[in-house]
């Protein structure tokens, strides 16, 4: 399914699924028609614009995964809107694109996406990363065990994927298999994510343990 | 999305004299209290006592009357004005036929006391100032012909009384231009942040249109990709823009310090950080930014033209780790020390020694096949 407020885009982006032998099952101009048509068709990959009609890119992102934990979003934005791409990572997306990537690339980044993999841009890298400091630096740091954290071995990998060396180069680099390289990115995003869930639950619960009162 | 448009600065000065009328309608109503009170205390000594309830009655109507009228903008014509300050004039010389001679001599209070003081004051809230000393000076005139012979008592009231018409007219016309000019920023500021809004929408929808273009020029080949190409290069550009706008409108740094990320070449490179700005004294933050600029000339010298690189900034607290990463064929190892017994210091006395003068640290990393990486290290104060 494809996500696009631009029909330009949409049509384009479209056109080299389906040239490439890809089933587009929807596509949508809002975040509305996004979630009704995601219900209907059940598509394997989103590929999602985040400037749309609201709900916006991150909501959507949020209630598909919640969903359908299967499916898989991938972020595909025209300026680099950096806080609402890594909303929407920790909100359950798991490949991120500018809109300036070839079609190959785009391809690659669906089929990849589809497999379970994650993609990684440098910049969604250096966001994650500048993620984990802040929650290392912030006031739940000292609370202990619910912040996450990254391992040595994951920083290392992050930083990598920042200064954009692909997977490969990586693996050669760290004398790593390329599934342990993927496995170590998949890991940093699942951390983020699960932190965002629960503080999300902690919410939840905070605000229902008040009503009580 | 619907904007607040601000609030209209003649409306808001209107509400201001709105709020100055009410404030006077309280006053009259204690100046009335006062008036009723004082002549029926002394109610015996009236010669037409009928005559006086007549009086006090038409004090009360007036009262509730006038404050009713002066409390919409509308009805605050010159005519109200003029028949407020008639009705205290009118009150004011009917006192010689109630009071008995003996109150006269004696100079007691004339019949609507203070409550004749509101009617000037009404004048000065709501004209000019001038306009407000003339009501002043009839309302005296008024009171000085009532009188037997002007006693030092009267001549201080009437000095009062004109007093606080030209203070309360000057204090209200202030009062008046600060709240215009209060409400014009406000609604400059509402603009203002419309007009971003919008500019956003727009970049957005250029930016959209450029990396099509940039897409489609290269898959067309020929012509078309050099087309493809710069359309692209205005993409990252405009891009760049964007941001920096974002920062600007997001956060003040403030005290000297400047965001690194903002002063680091974008376009065409690839450019990463964490997400938010990262602050640095803005001496540091210019020398880092310029030896950055000067490891991806050097790329472009070694690499190609349009060789891509990688620019990652972290934010580690105490300090700043910028690395620029290049695709080329590295630098074989000892390359750089050979250079330098050559004589040839260029990349290291550019690069290292720059970033030795900010009390940091610049690391090659190189290998076949994984391109050239500096890794800068520098203190942030």
């Amino acid at each position: 399914m494809v996500v696009d407020d631009h029909p330009m885009w949409r049509d384009a982006v479209c056109r080299d699924l389906e040239a490439a032998g890809l089933e587009v099952v929807a596509t949508a101009a809002t975040g509305e028609e996004a979630l009704v048509r995601a219900r209907a068709t059940r598509p394997q990959v989103v590929v999602l614009d985040l400037q749309i009609p609201p709900p916006s890119g991150v909501e959507v992102t949020a209630t598909l995964v919640q969903d359908d934990p299967t499916v898989r979003v991938l972020i595909l934005s025209a300026s680099g809107e950096q806080g609402d791409v890594l909303d929407a990572v920790k909100a359950g997306a798991t490949g991120y694109l500018v809109k300036s990537a070839s079609s190959a690339e785009l391809l690659d980044a669906v089929r990849r996406v589809a497999l379970g993999d994650t993609v990684f841009t440098p910049g969604l890298a250096g966001l994650v990363l500048g993620e984990y400091r802040r929650l290392a630096e912030g006031p739940e740091a000292t609370g202990g065990d619910g912040t996450p954290r990254l391992t040595e071995r994951e920083t290392e990998v992050l930083r990598l994927v920042a200064k954009g060396l692909s997977s490969k180069q990586i693996a050669e680099r760290l004398v790593l298999s390329h599934r342990t390289v993927q496995n170590h990115v998949q890991n940093t995003l699942r951390k983020l994510q699960l932190h965002n869930r629960v503080q999300l639950v902690r919410y939840a619960l905070e605000q229902g343990l008040d009503e009580e009162h | 999305m619907a904007v607040r448009p601000g609030p209209d600065p003649e409306a808001a000065a209107d509400q201001v004299e709105t709020t100055l009328f009410r404030a006077l309608g309280v006053l009259r109503l204690v100046v009335l209290v006062y008036a009723l009170a004082l002549n029926l205390a002394r109610f015996e000594e009236f010669t037409r006592p009928r005559l006086l309830l007549v009086l006090l009655g038409v004090m009360v109507v007036w009262t509730g009357f006038v404050s009713w009228a002066f409390d919409a903008p509308r009805r605050r014509g010159l005519p109200l004005y003029v028949a407020d300050l008639g009705v205290a004039v009118g009150l004011l010389l009917c006192t010689p036929l109630v009071e008995s001679e003996a109150m006269l001599e004696r100079h007691a209070s004339t019949v609507p006391t203070f409550w004749v003081i509101p009617a000037v004051l009404a004048w000065a809230v709501g004209r000019h100032w001038v306009q407000a000393l003339g009501a002043a000076a009839v309302l005296s005139l008024a009171d000085l012909s009532v009188r037997v012979e002007a006693a030092g008592r009267t001549w201080g009231n009437i000095f009062l009384l004109l007093l606080a018409a030209g203070v309360v007219a000057y204090s209200t016309r202030t009062l008046r231009v600060a709240v215009e000019i209060r409400a014009r920023a406000e609604r400059e500021a509402a603009a203002h942040a419309e007009r971003l809004r919008l500019a956003r929408a727009v970049h957005d929808g250029v930016l959209q249109v450029l990396a099509l273009v940039q897409r489609r020029g290269t898959e067309a080949g020929g012509s078309m990709a050099e087309v493809g190409r710069l359309a692209g290069e205005q993409e990252a550009a405009l891009r760049a823009l964007v941001q920096a706008q974002d920062h600007v409108d997001a956060v003040d740094t403030g005290g000297g310090s400047v965001d690194l990320l903002e002063l680091l070449p974008a376009a065409p490179y690839t450019v990463s950080g964490p997400g938010r700005p990262v602050p640095m004294p803005a001496p540091r933050a210019r020398e880092l930014a310029a030896v950055v600029a000067a490891c991806l000339d050097n790329v472009r010298r070694h690499v190609g033209e349009d060789a891509p690189a990688w620019v990652l900034v972290e934010d580690l607290g105490g300090s700043v780790v910028v690395t620029v990463r290049d695709e080329g064929p590295g630098i074989p190892p000892g390359r750089l020390d050979e250079a330098e017994r050559e004589g040839r210091l260029g990349v290291r006395e550019s690069i290292r020694g720059r970033v030795a003068d900010l009390g940091g640290e610049a690391r090659l990393v190189s290998a076949p096949g994984q391109g050239t990486e500096w890794e800068l290290v520098v203190p942030r104060g």
